[in-house]
């Protein structure tokens, strides 16, 4: 009897230095930007998931933080080895409560951030926009649909959904841009697509989150393997696709 | 030292015949990928001849005497020897000086990476350290807590007087130094710069050290799934009278179920590399687009094996953790049948989330939800071994000692490790992540902050059955301190420049992740300067510490029951087991029937 007053008092302690950790821990999450700045539709969606798993991650996370300091500052033997703890071999209230609450966990983070955000990724499978870019080692080539070969460069117009199909001449590449947190690997031989719909103006010489990076280890030029991205408005955009394909028509430069 | 010098030399004489001979039939260099395959196989059965598989086994097959090494002493351990302790202490000498090798080289890359911009590494060179670190620790990890405790404490544990197959196991040790000098000296052939991860067209482009480690991983694959296979027999064929499966300690089932999965899916790993070898010695095309083959393959394959290894790497560390949990809070294990359900829950999803490495790898779109949920899934049985863990602390008679501060730590940081994991099975997430810092610090935190810290606190924990002596007490907690909050701070701030685009393998980076780079490597630095006091503490008390008792944590286990360190084939009889190992605190509970002539069964 003693003893099971005991434990209620241990649990309801636990319980609440597991409250004010989760409340802690949320307000700072809430109140830190720590996610680099969205620069595109996709941004929002993908930081949409990372702050709902945060959310949720923190009170699992805290709850076992509360036990161990629990544990730590009041289940310290005195020091006699040969003292046992009580004999709790299971509970079987505490291991079905364990599942469920496990369990419902795992299947609501499946259903929302998960199958949610990938329905909002698979949305709308057209785009205004086709650019066509290739990895090589070890720089980038984007093809705009005016035929424009561009290696300097990736300018896009804002407020456009833009699909780019890439694939790779050599080994395998990355195609990603922090800003818009997409990603897809470039795969010799197969061309893969994924979609940015970019939302902010800004460029790689104000945000290191505005450059397509190579993310897949391709040798000795990876690190560097980046072209610096620039999203500007749409006619902006249109004039200076329209000046690729002049600058480039003298050179007549064949692909690498 | 006779049949190691016997070993050097019949090995390299093996290498030179295998490259020559190649050389001779088909011509070309020595140095080629065909050359150095068939010097690097003659060479292994070279230096497995020399070590003793002729003498203790091969002249058996030619109606010969065995002639086994009759080594005593600490020559013991520089000779293929059969005890499961001796080849237990091999492997935990071996693979803990692996661990400071990998280690050191880690901080040779942090030395680089601490500013943006070129130091002193140039690029190439990074990528190779990069990768010789990546296969060394992973080795380390699938082999640290398998090779040196599932060695040395399976029998122990189970009350049996050996290996079911004890040759086997020592061949198993043996083919670990071949792997190590192969996979060392890949410098002398250019290195290989594709990671641990060896993705095609890469690894089938780059230069000649690509064939040693594909050559050396195989024979360490070899390795794994022949101790795997020894563990698997041992226990379930081995042990005592009354060791029922209900009655088997933790760490044994853990090392079953690690062994089940080693045994059955390392060959996935070898196979992938062998297409690997023949795509670049014997014109195949398995991976390479312009002759119809498919890079993606190799993924897929890869991770088959590759995701269910972290788990033939962790199983163990839980096996470990929640004996010292156990013990050290003089509780009996908590809910113990669901624990081991969820080992096994663990071994039976781990065959099936491999994809979710590969959600930015243009595979299938069809195949990203159904990969997400798997492995989502599995958290949930790995949430149960948190369950036993934290249910077997609460209301314990917690015992102040390092193993048990260490535990405090892997919890801490495998939580960490798990939560971030979630973000690497959400499809949407793992988008932006997918090969960036945050897997790099979330890898870590599973692999150092759960495998490798379980590795040490298990070196603490049976240190004093090993060699009989008790390290120091005060130096082992400040050094569980000094590695926790050292190895938190390197990695906590990887997750942000991972999360704000900083991606992996690089030597270089934007000058935006500057700050937290530096930190990180002032942190690497202070944490690599703590394993001086893990080894100079362990040295030094192996040594000269004070005479351990046999039983100094008052635990129920068979391997506490015995002298520290136990006889040759341990048992003089057979253990009796009577009842549960975790029976703490139950009035008159008793695990093992007292170990005199009436108690135990005849020899």
């Amino acid at each position: 009897m003693n003893d099971s007053g005991g434990y209620k008092r241990d649990a309801i302690r636990v319980g609440l230095l597991w409250l004010a950790l989760v409340v802690v821990l949320e307000v700072v999450w809430f109140s830190v930007e720590i996610l680099p700045r969205q620069y595109a539709e996709e941004a929002r969606i993908i930081d949409d998931a990372f702050n709902l798993l945060t959310i949720l991650g923190i009170p699992v996370f805290s709850f076992v933080v509360a036990m161990l300091i629990y544990a730590a500052l009041r289940f310290r033997s005195g020091g006699d080895a040969s003292q046992d703890g009580p004999p709790i071999k299971t509970s079987t209230p505490v291991v079905v409560t364990w599942l469920v609450v496990t369990t419902a966990l795992a299947v609501f983070i499946l259903i929302n951030p998960g199958l949610v955000g990938l329905a909002e990724l698979r949305a709308n499978p057209d785009a205004d926009l086709v650019i066509e870019v290739e990895g090589q080692r070890w720089q980038w080539v984007a093809t705009y649909p005016n035929g424009a070969e561009v290696r300097d460069e990736l300018v896009l117009p804002v407020d456009t959904r833009i699909k780019f199909e890439v694939t790779s001449v050599d080994i395998l590449h990355s195609f990603w841009v922090p800003g818009f947190r997409t990603k897809i690997d470039a795969v010799p031989g197969l061309t893969t697509s994924v979609y940015a719909t970019p939302t902010e103006l800004g460029s790689f010489a104000e945000d290191s989150a505005l450059r397509l990076q190579c993310a897949e280890l391709c040798g000795i030029g990876h690190a560097r393997m980046v072209m610096p991205v620039r999203v500007v408005e749409k006619a902006e955009f249109q004039a200076w696709m329209a000046d690729q394909l002049t600058a480039e028509a003298p050179a007549a430069e064949g692909r690498g | 030292m006779r049949p190691l010098i016997r070993a050097v030399v019949l090995g390299l004489v093996g290498y030179v015949a295998g490259a020559w001979l190649t050389v001779a039939v088909r011509g070309g260099s020595p140095s080629d990928d065909v050359a150095v395959t068939f010097g690097f196989i003659l060479g292994l059965i070279g230096w497995l001849m020399g070590i003793g598989v002729w003498n203790a086994w091969a002249r058996e097959w030619f109606g010969l005497p065995a002639k086994p090494d009759q080594a005593t002493g600490w020559q013991r351990y520089l000779t293929f020897n059969t005890d499961h302790k001796v080849i237990g202490v091999q492997y935990l000498v071996t693979f803990i000086t692996v661990l400071l090798l990998g280690g050191f080289m880690a901080l040779i890359m942090r030395w680089e990476l601490a500013n943006p911009g070129q130091d002193f590494l140039d690029p190439d060179t990074y990528n190779k350290l990069m990768s010789m670190h990546g296969i060394l620790m992973i080795a380390t990890a699938v082999a640290g807590i398998l090779g040196a405790f599932g060695n040395y404490l399976v029998p122990l544990m189970i009350g049996a007087r050996d290996m079911a197959f004890p040759r086997v196991n020592a061949m198993s040790f043996w083919l670990i130094p071949p792997v190590a000098i192969g996979l060392l000296s890949a410098p002398l052939l250019g290195s290989f710069d594709s990671g641990w991860t060896a993705y095609p067209p890469l690894s089938v482009v780059n230069e000649g050290g690509q064939v040693l480690f594909i050559l050396a991983v195989i024979t360490f694959g070899l390795s794994s799934i022949l101790g795997g296979l020894n563990i698997v027999t041992t226990v379930a064929t081995m042990r005592a009278p009354g060791m029922s499966w209900g009655r088997l300690p933790i760490f044994v089932w853990a090392a079953f179920a690690a062994s089940v999965l080693s045994l059955l899916i390392t060959q996935f790993f070898a196979a992938s590399l062998i297409l690997i070898l023949l795509d670049r010695a014997a014109g195949t095309t398995f991976f390479l687009a312009e002759g119809g083959g498919d890079a993606l393959l190799y993924q897929h394959l890869f991770w088959f094996y590759s995701h269910p290894a972290v788990y033939i790497m962790v199983l163990p560390a839980f096996g470990v953790m929640l004996e010292i949990i156990t013990h050290l809070a003089r509780k009996p294990l908590f809910a113990y049948k669901v624990v081991v359900a969820g080992f096994w829950g663990i071994v039976g999803l781990s065959v099936a989330v491999w994809a979710h490495h590969m959600f930015t790898s243009g595979m299938a779109e069809s195949l990203h939800a159904p990969f997400m949920a798997l492995t989502e899934a599995i958290s949930i049985p790995t949430g149960l071994v948190f369950l036993g863990a934290l249910g077997t602390l609460w209301q314990g008679r917690l015992q102040s000692k390092t193993p048990l501060w260490l535990a405090f730590g892997w919890l801490f940081n495998f939580t960490i490790g798990g939560i971030t994991g979630i973000y690497l099975a959400d499809v949407a997430t793992d988008i932006h992540l997918q090969d960036t810092y945050f897997v790099v610090a979330h890898f870590h935190y599973t692999i150092v902050g759960g495998t490798i810290f379980a590795l040490i606190a298990g070196s603490y924990f049976w240190f004093p059955k090993i060699t009989g002596r008790m390290y120091h007490e005060r130096l082992g907690k400040i050094f569980a301190v000094w590695l926790t909050v050292g190895f938190n701070l390197v990695f906590i701030p990887l997750f942000w420049v991972g999360i704000n685009g900083m991606n992996r393998r690089i030597a270089d980076y934007p000058e935006f992740f500057a700050g937290p780079n530096a930190f990180a490597s002032v942190a690497a630095y202070i944490l690599g300067a703590g394993f001086l006091l893990y080894a100079g503490n362990l040295l030094w008390s192996a040594r000269r510490g004070p005479a351990a008792d046999p039983n100094p944590w008052g635990a129920r286990t068979l391997e506490w029951q015995l002298p520290s360190p136990p006889p040759e084939h341990n048992f003089p009889l057979l253990p009796e087991v009577v009842g549960h190992p975790y029976d703490y605190g139950i009035p008159g509970s008793v695990h093992v029937a007292p170990m005199t002539p009436e108690g135990g069964e005849e020899a």
